[in-house]
């Protein structure tokens, strides 16, 4: 089977002034589709950076990098933008929900990318509302909801254009123990239930113990990796 | 268009502040275009094919009553009608004692040829009938007669500011026709009396004319008809000078100094404030939601749609306003027919075009506000914009 995510060399350098910080450097990486990774190192070890490249976010100062079977290199940036409404689902570490917006039209608005009726667009936002266990909460605002409850319509709104590729980048970092073991659960069951490739960013050690391989950076460097 | 719509009214203290602030202005720009549309009304209901025959010096002066039989046998000339200014002052006793004044332009005239010379004014073949055969009837607009709350019959007593009467009594008229303008550009408000009863009634100026109106056989022929009768003129007592009827109006306009191009300034400074003043909130607006753009973004909005969002939410700010200001001066203006000075302003709309203009200036005003953060949010790199913040 083809990889989902594949990294071949790649070093990001960014330039602050005069000089040069390589934020990732010789990386080579390749993830297999189902998937579920913990990205884990210390603070500015390049972790957000690897995430950015593979989502199209950013690109590499060298080296290819292969998701889903496309070659970001070839693209422009309208046609990633394109690329990642249609095969990344996103979740940030505080939620960045549109607050002027209910649960359902959150979780409705990377559906308004792609060709889908007014009807079709909600029953796909209620079912990935369903999903995260939010049926009872679709029309409260962010506002009226706990941040549990929020990082859940995060991970609805990812999933609601079914994407091969979840990133998640420190997920649980907002949230208290017990709203972040529900998150981890429920990514689990997305990861084992619906077959979703996950990489998620974390510093906690109890949230990589769900992942089934954890991939250390240091100093932007690949130089542990940990299988379960 | 619904997050364009949600996002406006997520600080609706500001939204509602920006939205009031520019409709106020494009209010103003509307009320101004009004008011310069009204002063120049008199030159709109002038006509190519009448021309103006006045004393050299000024409207003041008067000319002799003979001249209209020395200009009518001018080649190019069809008619000729004299006509003086009044300017009687319209009085009513309050039960309170005090006196209300109303006034309206009122002119006294050759009566037969004037009204063959002005088709603009639309009467019934009866009323014609009564006012010929009544020396001291007159023809008031169908505006006057409305707000005097007078009829056919009914009579007037004006007070002659100009012109008094020999005994030193008030002048009566009696109401022997209402006229329709046959157009929107035509004063409702005139009225017209006989010169006979001007002359034989006043103390002064017996046989003279205030102006004379020649109706041309030939509108391309003005050039020619009022260069023949000035020259004719020349070297009386009583020179003239003779123009067409757009430039006899005008020249009460100009009488009033340049004050189009003050209008012109007080307008411009208005719109430049209201483009400062949404260019402000939309650049606040845009700064607080940096991260939201970000997102957008990463979760596969393009540019030119985050783009799109910003300005969309500018120019719909300007639209709300525009339905607000320019809509609400429109509705009060043109179809409550407020006006703020009936006897000043005849004719007192806001014209079509200035609606237009307000709407290009609403468009405008959001495109140039949503144009600073839609660029900054268009230039974002959401990699950059999400580990930043």
């Amino acid at each position: 089977m083809d990889p989902i995510v594949e990294l071949e060399d790649v070093t990001r350098i960014y330039r602050k002034g005069d000089s040069e910080i390589a934020s990732l450097n010789h990386v080579t990486l390749r993830i297999e589709p189902g998937e579920f990774i913990a990205l884990m190192g210390p603070s500015g070890s390049g972790k957000t950076t690897l995430l950015n490249l593979l989502a199209g976010l950013d690109s590499p100062t060298s080296g290819k990098i292969r998701v889903c079977g496309q070659d970001l290199a070839e693209h422009s940036a309208r046609e990633l933008a394109r690329w990642r409404a249609d095969h990344i689902g996103f979740v940030f570490q505080s939620f960045n929900l549109l607050p002027v917006l209910t649960a359902r039209q959150n979780v409705e608005l990377p559906l308004t990318l792609q060709s889908l009726s007014r009807d079709e667009r909600r029953a796909h936002a209620e079912a990935a509302l369903r999903v995260v266990g939010l049926e009872d909460r679709m029309d409260h605002r962010p506002s009226e909801m706990s941040g549990g409850q929020e990082q859940r319509v995060a991970i609805a709104r990812a999933l609601a254009c079914d994407p091969m590729l979840l990133v998640a980048d420190e997920p649980t970092g907002d949230l208290d123990a017990k709203s972040a073991q529900e998150v981890m659960q429920l990514m689990k069951r997305l990861n084992e239930g619906f077959g979703k490739t996950i990489i998620i960013v974390t510093h906690d050690p109890h949230v990589a113990e769900f992942a089934r391989r954890e991939l250390h950076l240091e100093k932007g460097v690949l130089h542990m990796e940990r299988r379960r | 268009m619904r997050l364009i719509w949600l996002n406006l009214w997520r600080s609706p203290t500001r939204t509602g502040l920006t939205v009031l602030g520019t409709a106020i202005a494009l209010a103003l720009f509307c009320l101004l275009e009004a008011l310069l549309a009204a002063f120049n009304a008199g030159v709109e209901m002038a006509s190519a094919s009448r021309l103006v025959v006045q004393h050299k010096e000024s409207i003041t002066f008067l000319l002799p009553e003979a001249y209209r039989s020395q200009i009518a046998p001018f080649e190019g000339v069809n008619s000729v009608a004299m006509g003086t200014w009044f300017g009687g002052l319209y009085e009513e006793p309050l039960p309170s004692g005090d006196r209300k004044q109303v006034f309206f332009p009122n002119f006294a005239v050759d009566m037969e040829p004037y009204l063959g010379l002005y088709p603009e004014m639309q009467i019934p073949p009866e009323q014609y009938q009564a006012l010929m055969a009544d020396r001291s009837g007159c023809m008031v607009g169908i505006a006057t007669a409305k707000r005097l709350g007078k009829t056919l019959g009914d009579r007037i007593v004006l007070r002659g500011l100009i012109w008094p009467k020999r005994d030193n009594s008030p002048w009566e008229f009696t109401i022997r026709a209402i006229y329709t303008p046959s157009s929107e550009t035509f004063d409702p408000t005139l009225m017209i009396f006989h010169h006979k009863y001007l002359d034989e009634s006043r103390s002064i100026a017996k046989n003279m004319a205030g102006f004379y109106i020649i109706g041309l056989a030939n509108a391309d022929e003005h050039a020619a008809v009022s260069a023949a009768v000035d020259r004719r003129f020349a070297n009386s007592p009583f020179p003239t000078l003779t123009m067409n009827e757009k430039a006899f109006n005008m020249q009460f306009i100009s009488m009033m100094g340049n004050f189009k191009l003050l209008f012109r300034f007080i307008g411009s400074v208005v719109i430049f404030t209201m483009l400062l003043i949404s260019a402000n909130t939309m650049m606040m607006s845009g700064r607080e939601r940096t991260r939201e753009m970000a997102v957008l973004k990463a979760l596969g909005f393009s540019d030119e749609r985050v783009f799109g969002l910003l300005v969309g939410e500018a120019v719909a700010i300007g639209l709300l306003a525009f339905l607000l200001g320019a809509g609400g001066t429109y509705a009060l203006i043109n179809v409550a027919k407020w006006n703020p000075k009936p006897d000043f302003f005849p004719i007192f709309q806001v014209p079509g075009m200035a609606v237009l203009g307000a709407l290009g200036i609403a468009a405008f005003t959001g495109l140039v506000s949503g144009l600073i953060p839609g660029v900054a949010a268009l230039r974002l790199k959401p990699a950059e914009a999400l580990r930043s913040l």
